[in-house]
């Protein structure tokens, strides 16, 4: 009887976004024959220890655990609950509605953040956009004479792209490590013989990176200049690249065309919010739950470009930040407002970059650029 | 106290972690009670300084067992963890038994156990009786990669070692896991070990700590210490700070105030002492700017 209990709450909490799974279950029941299941925190704590996994789901666990232990309490009927439980068929047992109110209230709030954003909101979004000055960016219009001498300038700067040591070795002639197992296996047919001193060297692999380009009013002027830069410089390695204004767009199928003329004028036909306002704390949410297979592993490189002038939730910015930055290996916030001598981060947005980012660098000229182009490899070495 | 007294109920075991010191709430009791009692791995996770590493040292002491540590850095590989092949004894075993041996039988010969360095993953499987606590600590450190080689071992007690074959555990090492979640652990990590998120400590439970480290201080000093640690992790300060001060630093601080002949808390030795409380330029900066603040209870 105690059992099915418990499996239907493991059922609940996975519809609110929990990941219990059967193993899990099963472990929790294996748990619970070893305390006191009329104690209700030992329960709780005992459930909590073996079933979640991510502190983000403790108030959720313990909002629906607070809810099914009370209806546990007042329900005669312990298999009636269970079969009620399904939401959108109201049971009129008033343990059960109390259930079912935690439930509904569950799946209004957290499932905002733990899915992706439906078809509705999205719509939404893009009225918000609208009222924001959207506007279509004329890309042409800012490619005058001297502003295509300068492009060409930017795309042949030679940039290190900063590698990092793989965690497989090959052989060669040259390396830092003895190839020991080769060494032993020659040895032991030339009778212990060492002719030769095979070596093994770590490959080394190219960090992937994800880069971030705000497309807002503020920052339309050094947004295309920063693409052609970027494009040529991560011909190698694993690369994603989005724009963000309002909201995000994804530019890696441009970024995959060859010549950097064709990726700009892919990009002027995707990136609908050129020109508008910057949301960055949202935008980072969408690629959080849309896109988090951009960051591998912890080796990602994040290049932020952007004047932080965000007109978001400074919580939420706040938030997202933390989460890009538990991610990635290191977060450079490119920053062309830090041409101003004595620039210092005072707006909420930016002063929650700064505080969060590994590096703060300046990108407003061609010199700065190149400064970036060499110094890449030194910045990411803290 | 013997493994089989301090395992028998929650209580006993919040009784025992007391005498050796160790004020746990009953979540974390409960969490480490199932970890010992179902075998499983457990992770904790947690802001720096709330006591996880400590844990692993009192369990080890309470249980009598050999406490085995395993600090996680990027770049940390298997023959940091696991084991390591003794390639210079296996050359000089080479070199003096080439005369009378086939080479196939030589090679066979050099991958024995005894040639074998055990790094804590294997010394923990190994470990006589009663066995072994094993640290991994700050797991979060390594690299992805690393963790898979951590799976077979946090599943199965077991390590497989091409050469030789598979070791499993004699006696099931006790195996914690700290993360101060710089970046989450991959989920196959997660599965394989119970979970349990340490958060700062409440008033009572922080007083308590403090009165136990620093018994020399005086009635008044503890409490006053504990309320203003409290006040800076409260919502409306915390924001602050980039990096809050946890259990280790109430205690440190307390310390410092005690070698300072302090009686009571003011502006001025809060400020003097900033630098134990807060390891960061900025937060030592916020800290003065909100003193008027914080010193108003």
């Amino acid at each position: 009887m105690w059992a099915s209990h418990w499996v239907g709450l493991g059922r609940v909490l996975r519809r609110a976004g929990v990941a219990v799974d059967s193993s899990r279950i099963a472990l929790g029941l294996q748990a619970l024959t070893l305390i006191d299941v009329s104690q209700r925190d030992d329960v709780c704590h005992a459930l909590e220890a073996t079933w979640l996994s991510q502190a983000e789901d403790l108030p959720i666990f313990h909002a629906v655990f607070d809810a099914y232990w009370a209806a546990l309490r007042q329900s005669t009927s312990p298999d009636a609950l269970t079969l009620g439980l399904p939401l959108g068929q109201p049971e009129p047992a008033s343990g059960k509605q109390r259930v079912q109110d935690a439930l509904a209230e569950l799946q209004a709030e957290p499932a905002m953040s733990l899915r992706p954003a439906d078809p509705q909101s999205q719509a939404a979004k893009l009225a918000a956009s609208d009222v924001q000055g959207l506007k279509q960016a004329d890309f042409q219009s800012l490619s005058a004479d001297e502003f295509a001498q300068l492009q060409r300038q930017v795309q042949s700067l030679r940039m290190r792209w900063p590698t990092v040591a793989g965690r497989r070795w090959r052989a060669g002639s040259r390396g830092t490590r003895l190839d020991w197992p080769r060494l032993l296996r020659t040895a032991a047919r030339q009778g212990g013989e060492v002719l030769a001193l095979p070596r093994r060297r770590r490959r080394e692999q190219p960090l992937p990176v994800l880069v971030l380009l705000d497309v807002s009013g503020s920052m339309a002027r050094y947004a295309r200049m920063q693409l052609a830069f970027l494009h040529a410089q991560t011909q190698r390695g694993q690369r994603a690249v989005f724009a963000f204004g309002t909201h995000l767009t994804d530019l890696r199928s441009a970024f995959s065309l060859r010549d950097t003329d064709d990726m700009l004028q892919a990009v002027n036909r995707q990136v609908a919010d050129f020109g508008g306002g910057t949301r960055l704390g949202a935008s980072l949410a969408t690629l959080r739950q849309q896109h988090p297979q951009v960051l591998v592993g912890r080796r990602t490189v994040v290049l932020l470009i952007t004047d932080g002038l965000d007109t978001g939730e400074p919580a939420q910015l706040r938030e997202e930040v933390q989460w890009l930055k538990r991610h990635c290996r290191s977060l450079l916030w490119l920053n062309p407002l830090l041409r101003f001598e004595g620039y210092e981060p005072l707006a909420r947005g930016p002063q929650v970059l700064a505080r969060h980012a590994d590096a703060h660098v300046a990108i407003h000229n061609l010199a700065r650029m190149e400064t970036l182009a060499q110094g890449l490899t030194q910045l990411l070495k803290h | 106290m013997s493994e089989l007294g301090a395992l028998s109920s929650i209580d006993a075991l919040s009784a025992a972690l007391a005498q050796e010191g160790y004020f746990a709430d009953r979540r974390l009791v409960t969490a480490v009670f199932l970890a010992l009692r179902l075998q499983r791995p457990l992770l904790l996770e947690g802001a720096p300084g709330v006591g996880k590493t400590e844990l692993a040292k009192v369990l080890a002491r309470l249980l009598q067992r050999e406490l085995l540590r395993l600090q996680c850095f990027d770049g940390i590989e298997q023959r940091e963890a696991l084991y390591e092949w003794n390639h210079t004894a296996q050359l000089l075993h080479l070199r003096a038994a080439h005369e009378s041996k086939a080479s196939d039988d030589l090679e066979r010969e050099v991958y024995q156990d005894k040639f074998l360095i055990r790094r804590p993953l294997l010394q923990a499987l190994q470990a006589p009786a009663p066995g072994a606590v094993l640290l991994i600590d700050e797991v979060d450190r390594a690299d992805e990669p690393f963790e898979a080689f951590l799976l077979e071992y946090l599943g199965e007690y077991q390590i497989s070692i091409p050469e030789l074959g598979t070791i499993r555990a004699q006696i099931t090492p006790i195996t914690l896991l700290t993360s101060n979640r710089t970046r989450d652990l991959h989920d196959a990590v997660k599965r394989r070990c119970l979970f349990h998120w340490m958060d700062y400590p409440d008033l009572e439970r922080e007083l308590t700590i403090v009165r136990a480290q620093v018994p020399q201080a005086s009635a008044q000093l503890t409490q006053q210490v504990a309320r203003f640690v409290a006040r800076l992790r409260s919502d409306s300060f915390a924001h602050a700070f980039a990096r809050l001060p946890g259990i280790a630093e109430s205690v440190e601080w307390t310390q410092a105030l005690v070698a300072l002949q302090a009686a009571h808390l003011d502006a001025e030795v809060v400020q003097e002492t900033s630098g134990v409380l807060f390891k960061q330029q900025e937060d030592v900066l916020s800290l003065n700017r909100l003193l008027p603040e914080l010193m108003t209870d």
